[in-house]
């Protein structure tokens, strides 16, 4: 059994830690590229979303590398989520792959769900042993994503553009490479050490919110690093949505009756009173709440995606000011395009403070 | 007396019979938009974000054409009809949409309505639904059986009478015995396949040119359900049995000689269910015809390949023959 799983950001750093450890044979996939996306393209029904063509098209990377286990999201009551398995096993079968698909309910079992999908793929292996393997597993993720704040503080300042990128990538590399607590920790205050070190000039730079649909918003190839280009043009990113939190709430802390996005969701009930699946609340939550210390947010949604429609639909009847610039995602979006979007909104960003200064100088 | 509208779109085609009955029983007048116009679509074209499926621009230009007309809109958030299978998120969203988009508009009655909620959520959900027009919950209890009661002859009177929604409604003559050349059967939503303006005039079109057209209601819901199962498991959509589940029922009756299915450009299940049924026709060597509608759709090309889908079932048959 050689399993393998689609990319969102750098899971596949967790994953394979956790794999690693449960001793099981895996794959982990070719990193997004243009092929990726022509492959599932070419092999995929038309109209379906963009986060669904990319999670084909790893399986069809990896079951070319021999992958025979596939794992995907699933669930009931999300959006098309909870139906991508079933389709992508048509898709690849057609194909001519032979492999057998396992889904991971993310919409009701959570915690449980995914432990036992554990342990079905470990063969039985002892929960003690599960436990311990999750447990290193989410170190690396939260160690991963407390470094990936870092950088989107530094990207904005940096007085070389790059640098911070690429130290990035760097530390995604070390991180990987780790296999004990103590070195994992190390190589984090390494990085987030050289991260400050990075030579950076004092201005206060603009702050925008990515917000949007999970899937669009964690993978950078599917947004043609949209988070990167902003750090270009001098543009600190603040987001709340990380694989960590994800994790650490909906699989620990919402069972327990917390809820960490309950104080989106009350922002946004006065224009949308209740969940209509995937992220559509939450967007709109985001844009009520953010409205007072963010300079803009940019809503990162794949084309056609249910939820986020309806969340767009009632954007512009938010009575808090805020500009928002909605990007939509699939396997059409140029990346010129999408730059000089970019660089108009911030431009407007830049105005806006501008004035504002001004009138509270004048105050 | 309170003036109810209620938009004609989307799942009105389902449960108008229903909702009438039980606004009517508390007392109110119900008031249902015309049929769609260029008027209507340009409407919610203007009004909505592009990538909004044409069904909802429909629907919020209905909603536009009642707002002076009446002092509620009806539009209830339903989630769920069966136990864990739940709707596109557009139905869940359109009473926030339409406020959100029609500012204009008078106050929603609108409630969660979502099975797995429990039965007190469901009564409390249909009670808050009546509290505008009641606060006496032995009236709402009556009018939910009434309308219950309309539902469940409507729906059984269409299977019973092979009569399509429109014609169930009263809104279209009822059929005539004609000698037909063709059966062919139409699957995809109703708010789809029984808006003319969407479809140009498909189901009439289709009858001018000899066919005889079954359409997913005048199946048996269980009939339905059983091809479904077949064909794919259990439902994962709330109204996938009248795509899926229809086109693979149709498609193995012998005297059926084709299917076409309709479906609105960016429906995020159609683009799911529409492709399953067009493997099952592809795979039983049935001819199926996907037809993919939007607001720029033009006609002629529409007509171009319905006659040469109709001509190529001809030829088939005539080939078997």
């Amino acid at each position: 059994m050689r399993v393998s799983f689609p990319h969102l950001g750098h899971l596949w750093v967790p994953v394979r830690a956790l794999f690693t450890e449960l001793g099981v044979d895996h794959v982990v996939p070719p990193l997004n590229t243009r092929r990726t996306l022509t492959l599932a393209t070419k092999n995929s029904p038309e109209g379906l979303c963009l986060p669904f063509k990319l999670t084909l098209g790893n399986f069809i990377e990896a079951c070319e590398l021999g992958a025979d286990t596939l794992v995907q999201a699933g669930g009931a009551g999300i959006c098309r989520l909870g139906r991508y398995g079933r389709t992508q096993e048509y898709v690849l079968r057609d194909m001519g792959f032979q492999f057998q698909i396992l889904t991971a309910g993310v919409s009701e079992k959570k915690l449980q769900g995914i432990m036992q999908l554990f342990k079905k793929i470990s063969g039985g292996a002892p929960w003690g042993r599960i436990v311990s393997a999750v447990r290193f597993g989410l170190a690396k993720l939260n160690a991963l994503d407390e470094i990936e704040k870092e950088v989107h503080r530094v990207r904005a300042r940096e007085k070389v553009k790059g640098q911070a990128s690429a130290l990035f990538r760097e530390a995604t590399k070390a991180v990987d490479e780790t296999g004990d607590y103590d070195s994992l920790k190390r190589r984090k205050q390494d990085y987030l050490e050289k991260l400050r070190a990075v030579p950076q000039d004092g201005e206060d730079p603009l702050l925008v919110g990515v917000m949007g649909e999970f899937y669009v918003v964690l993978e950078p190839f599917s947004n043609n690093d949209v988070e990167i280009e902003l750090g270009k043009l001098g543009v600190e990113v603040r987001r709340d949505l990380f694989i960590s939190e994800w994790t650490r709430f909906s699989l620990f802390l919402n069972p327990l009756g917390i809820n960490e996005k309950r104080h989106l969701q009350q922002a946004a009930m006065p224009y949308l009173k209740r969940d209509v699946g995937g992220d559509g609340w939450e967007s709109v939550g985001e844009k009520v709440l953010h409205a007072r210390h963010f300079d803009g947010l940019v809503h990162l949604a794949p084309f056609t995606c249910m939820p986020e429609i309806i969340a767009q639909n009632i954007l512009p009847s938010v009575k808090e000011d805020i500009p928002v610039l909605t990007l939509l995602c699939d396997e059409q979006t140029g990346k010129q395009g999408m730059l000089t979007r970019l660089e108009a909104f911030v431009d407007l960003l830049k105005r806006r403070r501008a004035s504002r200064r001004q009138k509270v100088g004048v105050h | 007396m309170a003036r109810v509208g209620i938009p004609r779109g989307l799942l009105t085609y389902q449960y108008l019979p229903m909702w009438k009955t039980f606004l009517e029983a508390l007392g109110a007048e119900v008031v249902i938009s015309p049929p769609t116009t260029r008027q209507t679509l340009a409407e919610g074209v203007r009004r909505m974000v592009a990538e909004t499926c044409l069904p909802v621009k429909v629907f919020c230009g209905h909603a536009v054409a009642l707002a002076g007309q009446c002092d509620y809109l009806f539009i209830p958030s339903i989630k769920s009809v069966e136990p864990r299978v739940y709707n596109c998120s557009k139905f869940l969203g359109l009473p926030d949409m339409v406020r959100a988009v029609v500012p204009e508009a008078p106050p929603i009655l609108e409630a969660d309505i979502d099975v797995n909620q429990g039965r007190r959520a469901l009564y409390r959900a249909i009670y808050s639904l009546a509290r505008p027009l009641t606060w006496n919950p032995w009236r709402v209890r009556e009018a939910t059986r009434l309308a219950m009661e309309a539902h469940r002859r409507y729906v059984q009177g269409m299977v019973r009478e092979k009569k399509t929604p429109l014609q169930a409604l009263g809104f279209s003559p009822p059929e005539e015995e004609a000698p037909h050349r063709l059966m062919v059967a139409i699957v995809g939503h109703p708010y789809i396949v029984h808006d003319d303006f969407i479809t140009h005039r498909l189901l009439p079109r289709l009858k001018g040119l000899g066919v005889r057209v079954l359409v997913p209601e005048m199946a048996l819901e269980e009939e339905m359900a059983r091809a479904m199962a077949k064909l794919d498991g259990k439902a994962y959509w709330t109204y996938e049995a009248e795509v899926v589940g229809a086109g693979a029922y149709y498609l193995d009756q012998e005297e059926v000689d084709g299917a076409i299915g309709v479906a609105a450009f960016g429906c995020g299940p159609d683009s799911l269910m529409v492709d399953l049924v067009k493997r099952y026709a592809r795979e039983r060597k049935r001819p199926f015809l996907a037809l993919s509608l939007d607001e720029h759709s033009g006609e002629a090309g529409l007509l171009t390949r319905l006659e040469a889908f109709l001509d190529m079932i001809e030829r088939k048959k005539r080939k078997c023959e």
